[in-house]
């Protein structure tokens, strides 16, 4: 009974090593699913370190040691290997044997083959996809048992003489079955407990990770400015509950979330030694508060304690920093410090992307530029023909369609990529109109049926013309008879629809590519508002072409 | 006196050379056309030695109506153009008489001035369709362009040039002998040319023989047609 309790206390004092082991980063190894190399090295060490002191400090008795030796070399085995395993039941083997007496040879043998068969379990379940089991306490209380009972064997068999041997077992055997299987079984108890807490952790961290991402997507597609970074600043806050969040361009403060925004003022310079120096070398700066100071620069009464500067990136230009705060009486986790070096890698991402999409739209706005400066030649000429002829006949008429032709031209030349009002796109086509009625004065007919609340609706520029110069350049002036172009405006709860038919009804559908006008009014009306909008097309040979254009409802209101 | 029309589809422009044609020594407009279509029926009519042609034009170009005209009748051509690079260039290298819009009177004076000198039709092959595609026709009084493709076979009689579509019967201006050379239809008789796409079977028969298209219709063939017919689906 003595026995029990005196391996039992020593059992006590390894857990709490144990115990307080794995609470350092160090122990991160034994939760390892599959350890590397230089791991197993130390698992080595530790376990036969382990051997080695529970031989050293073992109980003596009748000649021989009871003692907890078993524990290290099973536990050894089972998170090393069996070669590991092996080495470490060696170790523990070798320095029993120096110690002598007449089991010293039994417990040198049983031990490495303790060690070699805990680390073949491990094996054979790490390739049978049972890994779980290894770090299931009670498997690893009958391992150290089976185990035990193996090495009581051996003594049987190789300790002489026999009688001695068989008396040892019987004193020695319960205590050591019973003490080695329980401490085995609680050390893999506290491994379990510590691979669960680091898993939970990292998931955590990762899904905290993942909702920043998501709810900052799209925020930096216009780069990094005021209202971007405030919203940025605010995301991050939010997810990593640290003090305060602040976001800087290279030179000022774009915004500031979280205590202390009452004097950190978005819009002012940087002051603070850490950040320019995060800027200017391209480095995490980090003032933990405790080892390295961190003093607000511009209030002496500022609460914040201690603070992360990671510099923004886009391509390998450093374009700003974001910076985490914690509170003087708050220390900064150390998963807030990697989540914010996380965070600004995401941040730059998308900046890069935001900046990709910005040349995508200076392209679009390239191809706009080509296409109205593409006035159709044979319009041009035709028109100067028509103006050439009708100044002779009717002066006043030849001068209201130059007015016409100018404003046409003007429009032409200085219409911007962004958005003008329906009222102002329906201007350019009436000048457009009036020439071309000017030139088939007994062909064209137009109407025009567009609801007035509508005129002041937003649409991008060029939107409608191209529209209107298709269907008399490809319907009405092909049509032999002359027809009719309408232009419609409907309007519903959900959805602004405008038109535009001819009743030529002599489209082609394009063999390879869409014209460049109507597939790039197509491309504008989907960047602006979203793949459910844009453009389509309607025909029936011989009776009507029609051109319809989808908008969302709502920025009616936006507009007015 | 030499006698012209005016083909342009727009108003102004039409009205804007008969003015300055009617100052101009020994021409006589005869009339004007907005289309080609009309043109073509006019010029088989009416046969005037000189046409001023407007390149673009409704369906029809001015270029496409150059080659529907029947060599025979082919009346001298002054194009004329706002603006088609392209076309220009063709009429410089070939020394075709063109005008630029708005015209200039010294310009068309000189054009006059070569015209009358040797009224004589110039070959237009180079820059005209070989093949066509469309065949203007009339159903009734209106206008309709009809896809070479789906003519079935076209016929002559007293009344005029018929062409049958499996929609559509219609009539054209154009004459046999252009569809004949301007078009896949293929001759089998000497008032009937029918799409080699369109027959069924060629019945042979004491006299001659028959074709029967995809839908039924009966066509005749005369033993002068029969061996070049047969030969072009590889029967010798």
């Amino acid at each position: 009974m003595a026995l029990i309790l005196h391996l039992l206390q020593q059992m006590c004092v390894y857990l709490v090593i144990v115990y307080m082991v794995s609470k350092t980063p160090l122990f991160k190894i034994f939760t390892e699913d599959a350890p590397r190399l230089p791991h197993k090295v130390l698992i080595y060490l530790v376990f036969s370190g382990f051997c080695v002191i529970a031989t050293t400090f073992g109980e003596q008795v009748d000649g021989a040691i009871a003692n907890t030796r078993a524990m290290g070399a099973v536990l050894g085995g089972l998170l090393g290997g069996p070669v590991t395993g092996f080495l470490i039941g060696l170790t523990g083997g070798l320095h029993r044997y120096g110690f002598g007496g007449f089991t010293d040879l039994a417990c040198a043998i049983s031990t490495t083959s303790e060690g070699l068969l805990a680390g073949m379990t491990a094996f054979y379940l790490r390739t049978h996809n049972k890994r779980a089991l290894l770090f299931r306490p009670m498997f690893v209380f009958g391992l150290t048992f089976v185990a035990e009972v193996v090495q009581m064997l051996i003594i049987l068999i190789v300790a002489r003489p026999f009688d001695q041997a068989l008396a040892l077992v019987q004193q020695i055997a319960p205590p050591m079955l019973f003490v080695n299987s329980l401490g085995a079984a609680f050390f893999m108890s506290i491994v379990r407990d510590q691979k669960t807490m680091f898993d939970k952790l990292s998931s955590a961290f990762s899904s905290q990770a993942l909702k920043i991402a998501e709810r900052c997507v799209g925020v930096l597609a216009k780069g990094l400015n005021e209202v971007s970074g405030g919203k940025v600043a605010q995301i991050v806050k939010d997810e990593t509950n640290v003090g305060a969040v602040a976001i800087t361009d290279r030179t000022k403060l774009l915004a500031f979330i979280g205590i202390g925004s009452d004097h950190h003022k978005p819009g002012t310079e940087i002051s603070s030694q850490l950040t320019t120096d995060a800027i200017e070398q391209n480095k995490v700066m980090y003032a933990d508060g405790v080892e390295e100071p961190y003093g607000c620069s511009l209030s002496s009464s500022c609460k914040l304690g201690s603070c992360l500067v990671i510099p923004l990136h886009s391509d390998s230009q450093v374009i700003g920093t974001i910076k985490l705060y914690e509170q003087k009486n708050k220390l900064f986790l150390n998963i807030n410090r990697t989540l914010g070096e996380g965070i600004a890698k995401l941040l730059s991402n998308q900046i890069l992307y935001g900046e990709l999409e910005e040349k995508q739209s200076l392209l679009t706005r390239a191809e706009l530029k080509l296409l109205q400066a593409q006035v159709n030649p044979h319009f041009l000429f035709n028109t100067l023909n028509t103006i050439a002829i009708i100044t002779k006949r009717d002066a006043e008429k030849a001068r209201e369609l130059l007015l016409q032709l100018s404003k046409f031209l003007r429009i032409n030349l200085k219409r911007t990529s962004g958005l003008v009002t329906l009222g102002e796109e329906l201007d350019h086509v009436d000048a457009y109109l009036a020439i071309e009625k000017a030139r088939f004065p007994d062909k064209l007919a137009v109407e025009l049926d567009v609801p007035a609340e509508l005129l002041s609706l937003k649409i991008p520029a060029f939107t409608l013309q191209p529209l209107i110069e298709n269907a008399i350049k490809h319907g009405i002036s092909q049509s032999i008879d002359g027809g009719c172009v309408r232009i419609r405006g409907l309007l519903s709860n959900e959805y602004v629809e405008l038109q535009v038919e001819d009743d030529a009804g002599l489209y082609v559908p394009p063999q390879n590519r869409e014209g460049l006008g109507v597939s790039l009014v197509d491309k504008r009306l989907k960047k602006q508002w979203g793949e459910e909008f844009g453009l389509h097309i309607e025909w029936e040979e011989d009776a009507f072409t029609r051109v319809s254009i989808l908008l969302p409802a709502p920025m009616l209101e936006a507009a007015q | 006196m030499i006698s012209c029309l005016i083909v342009d589809d727009e108003p102004y422009a039409r009205e804007e050379l008969k003015d300055l044609l009617t100052g101009a020594d020994g021409i006589e407009v005869l009339g004007e056309c907005s289309n080609a279509i009309d043109a073509l029926g006019f010029i088989n009519k009416h046969k005037p030695q000189l046409v001023f042609l407007d390149i673009q034009m409704p369906r029809i170009s001015g270029m496409e109506m150059i080659g529907m005209l029947d060599p025979e009748t082919m009346p001298r051509i002054v194009f004329s153009t706002a603006y088609d690079e392209y076309a220009i260039k063709a009429f410089e290298h070939h020394a075709f008489d063109y005008l630029l819009k708005p015209i200039e009177e010294d310009r068309l004076a000189k054009t006059l001035g070569r015209v009358r000198s040797d009224l004589r039709p110039q070959l237009m092959e180079e820059i005209t369709p070989q093949e066509l595609q469309h065949l203007p026709c009339y159903l009734g009084n209106k206008l309709k362009v009809v896809p070479v493709a789906t003519v079935e076979y076209v016929f002559s009689d007293l009344s005029g040039i018929h062409v049958a579509t499996a929609e559509s019967y219609v009539h054209t201006h154009l004459t046999l002998k252009v569809l004949e050379q301007r078009t896949a239809l293929a001759r089998c008789h000497r008032q009937y040319l029918v799409s080699p796409d369109a027959i069924s079977e060629i019945v042979l028969q004491e006299t001659g023989a028959e074709v029967v298209t995809h839908n039924g219709t009966k066509i005749p063939v005369s033993r002068r047609y029969l061996k070049s017919l047969k030969q072009h689906f590889g029967y010798s």
